[in-house]
């Protein structure tokens, strides 16, 4: 029999019709889509035992307690102990995949680069003081002679429970200022006036809102300061001094002795404590130096610890004090938005919750605490530890630090032990040292009840309340046609925020963009801008590249800023500028 | 159509109804055998071992699915028997301490959150309402995965189990008034 042409496209036909008839059409169509699902780049949930971990968290000195539920060994989601997260604090497990994060850095080079100029003029910036390790490079530079640069530290801390009035000259006292479980359960019993120049989130909630013209913070200090010395009547002054215990936060140099003539030493403010550490250590300590005070061109190699950094001091700054010849700048850094631009060598660290670091003491931390970040992941292979890196110069160990000043606590035997997984308060002199370490390192925080000191106002210094020091003076408020407007600084935020968290915040116009800046539309008008345009940023000291938001919420005459170390580098608090499309 | 054209295009049609009930599954399946001959009716009649002693629910209420090795090892630390399946358990796994990678029947898309406890404590259903008769098996059968999905055959109802779809969630759900939303089951 011959099979024509025809009889194939019948026997075709027939397997087609036939094949409606079999799973095989309707099956490849469901696993066509279910194929979709197993798609290279979808996130797969961790799968496995769901168990809590308990930690601090370590992106601000706030130190929250935090809950993490885990699967497996992996975080999943975090949550407050005791109290909130800030939404930084909560999309934290992400930090670790951020896309912008240095992962690897030339720790070898950078060793040895260090080791054949140093130990002369060898120095350490540390960003975030107050912590074990900050012990560390204060002992390393004492041992090689060298500086321990710090941030200008807090000169007092911030007892808010204790105060029936506040008043906050910008200062972000509900947004990122303190701890946000203490400040919030505080907040209640406080009358808050806020005098700024927008309506920030803290003047939103506060119970009065002060608006101030830009740039005239230091004036509305001064007359709140003629004021309570008889000079003048100010009628904000009057409510302070009628309303009993009054606190004044804010980075005005008036600001502490305001707070003196109300009376607020002793009362509202103390002197900040810090946990004990190992008598070894105090003596044998460089002594904090002020980046001020430090002769210019004298530092040959400069160590920068950015980690978990609770400041920014602009580059201009910091460059005189390095030698014109050839200066050796190395960074511990996160990410290369900050000193990283700078610095010859950027050497990647840990990242809250896969680091290992205890936590400064927040600035309304009114007696002495001790917290450890304990890590919920395992940190990255090939980070640096700026412990390990700075200590090795000068023969330091740094290994065992926090053990060390955890038995020098326990020795004292004063205080107790908060256990976060089971809220269980223990005195330490109940605990064997093993016992106080365990319970450290599984979730815990440490600390002695109040015994507090009063603290005394160092003329003529910041008192700032916030969790950044101003870390460039504020320029004088002179005419000047050639910079039209004055800058608002928004509050400073953590180096890395969780790529979700960050893109939420900012499309939900709760903070600005680190490299943005925000325009009255008359301002955005008369400078030919748009929103999203492309623009730069110039000051006195220099310009930067920005995006520009037109929010009406910004008065005529100003820019409000974002914080992001490109910006602060040439942008000052209440610097004058002008804004021009690129 | 002739006679003869009818019986090529019924030729056709035999041909595709064969190839797609017989071959199309031999082709789109592939079969893979479970690291070890488990038989769970050995345990359940000789060890007297109840479904939950293994897949046991965890403190928190979270399921604990396949048991780890150190369930397992705490009865075969040494060999139990002289079974060549015994055997092999005790060399491949136990001894050096390896998990065995248990293929599941029943794995679900990762969009599907399930809990077992909100079924088996609190609707009180039996195990073998989703997962049939295998708890009485003296072999666990090939596991059989599509090479398109990657998902089990055994999801779609075979050889007699009862199918773990969405369909037959929504099926049960309905027949016991428990409609509810979809974010019970896709969070």
């Amino acid at each position: 029999m011959n099979n024509s042409r025809r009889d194939i496209f019948k026997f075709a036909g027939g397997a087609v019709a036939g094949a409606f008839f079999t799973p095989a059409p309707w099956r490849l169509i469901t696993d066509t889509a279910l194929w979709s699902e197993n798609w290279p780049g979808i996130p797969r949930p961790a799968r496995g035992e769901i168990r809590a971990k308990f930690t601090n968290c370590a992106l601000c000195p706030a130190g929250c307690a935090v809950r993490a539920r885990c699967v497996g060994d992996q975080p999943v989601s975090l949550a407050g102990v005791r109290g909130g997260l800030c939404p930084f604090g909560l999309s934290a497990h992400q930090l670790p995949f951020h896309p912008a994060r240095l992962k690897q850095g030339p720790i070898q080079e950078a060793t040895a680069a260090v080791a054949k100029r140093s130990p002369e003029g060898i120095a350490v910036l540390d960003l975030n003081p107050g912590r074990t390790v900050s012990w560390t490079y204060r002992r390393a530079m004492a041992a090689l002679k060298g500086l321990y640069l710090a941030p200008d530290s807090q000169p007092a801390a911030y007892d808010l429970s204790a105060a029936k009035t506040v008043l906050g000259i910008g200062a972000p006292l509900l947004d990122g200022w303190g701890t946000p479980a203490n400040v919030i359960a505080a907040r209640q019993n406080f009358r808050l006036i806020q005098a700024e120049a927008v309506e920030s989130r803290t003047a939103v909630l506060a119970d009065e809102w002060i608006p101030l013209a830009p740039g005239t913070e230091r004036a509305f200090a001064q007359e709140i300061l003629g004021a309570l010395k008889g000079e003048r009547p100010s009628a904000a002054a009057k409510q302070l001094a009628a309303d009993g215990t009054s606190l004044v936060l804010g980075d005005a140099p008036e600001i502490p002795e305001i707070n003196r003539l109300l009376g607020a030493y002793g009362k509202t403010i103390v002197a900040p404590s810090e946990a004990p550490v190992p008598e070894s250590w105090s003596k044998s300590a460089a002594a904090i130096t002020r980046l001020a005070a430090v002769p210019d061109r004298s530092i040959r190699v400069l160590l920068i610890d950015e980690s978990a950094a609770a400041s920014y001091i602009p580059w201009h700054l910091i460059e005189p004090k390095l030698t014109a010849d050839n200066p050796l700048v190395v960074t511990f850094a996160a990410t290369r938005g900050g000193y990283a631009r700078h610095a010859q060598f950027a050497l990647p660290i840990a990242v809250f919750p896969e680091l290992t670091d205890d936590i400064a003491p927040a600035v309304d931390s009114v007696h002495p605490t001790f917290r450890i970040s304990v890590p919920l992941v395992t940190p990255l292979a090939g980070l640096a530890n700026p412990a390990d890196f700075v200590g090795a110069l000068a023969g330091v160990s740094a290994s065992n630090s926090l053990r060390e000043r955890a038995d020098a606590i326990h020795k004292t035997g004063l205080g107790s032990v908060l256990t976060y997984a089971d809220g269980k308060e223990t005195p330490v002199k109940d605990l064997t040292p093993d016992a106080f370490w365990k319970s450290l390192t599984s979730g815990a925080k440490w600390d002695r009840p109040p015994g507090l000191s009063a603290c005394q106002p160092a003329t003529g210094r910041p008192c700032f309340g916030g969790l950044s020091t101003p870390s460039s003076p504020a320029e004088p408020l002179e005419a000047s046609p050639d910079l039209n407007l004055i800058a608002i600084r928004e509050p400073h935020n953590p180096a890395l925020g969780s790529p979700l968290m960050t893109k939420l915040y900012q499309e939900s116009n709760l903070r600005l963009a680190p490299n943005r800046v925000a325009l009255h539309p008359d301002e955005a008008r008369a400078a030919n801008l748009s929103n999203g345009a492309r623009a730069t940023l110039h000051t006195r000291i220099g310009w930067c590249s920005v995006e520009v938001t037109v929010d009406p919420a910004v008065p005529p005459g100003a820019v409000q800023v974002g914080s992001s170390p490109g910006i602060q580098d040439v942008c000052g608090p209440a610097a004058r500028a002008k804004v021009v499309r690129a | 159509m002739t006679l003869r054209g009818t019986i090529v295009f019924s030729l056709g049609v035999l041909a595709a109804l064969g190839a797609g009930w017989a071959g199309f599954p031999r082709v789109i399946y592939q079969t893979h055998r479970q690291p070890v001959d488990f038989s769970h009716q050995v345990h359940a009649d000789k060890a007297g071992a109840k479904c939950d002693d293994c897949h046991a629910f965890r403190a928190d209420g979270t399921f604990a699915g396949v048991p780890t090795l150190d369930k397992c090892s705490g009865c075969h630390a040494a060999a139990m028997g002289s079974t060549v399946a015994e055997k092999n358990f005790i060399d491949r796994y136990v001894t050096p301490g390896r998990e065995p990678e248990w293929l599941v029947y029943a794995r679900q898309p990762e969009n599907v959150y399930f809990s077992h406890i909100a079924h088996v404590k609190r609707a009180n259903l039996k195990c073998e309402k989703c997962h049939g008769s295998q708890g009485t098996t003296n072999t666990l059968p090939p596991f059989q995965q599509d090479r398109i999905s990657g998902y089990s055959r055994d999801i779609w109802g075979h050889a007699g189990r009862p199918a773990m779809t969405m369909d037959a969630c929504v099926a049960c759900h309905r027949q016991s008034h428990l409609e509810h939303s979809c974010l019970d089951c896709h969070k």
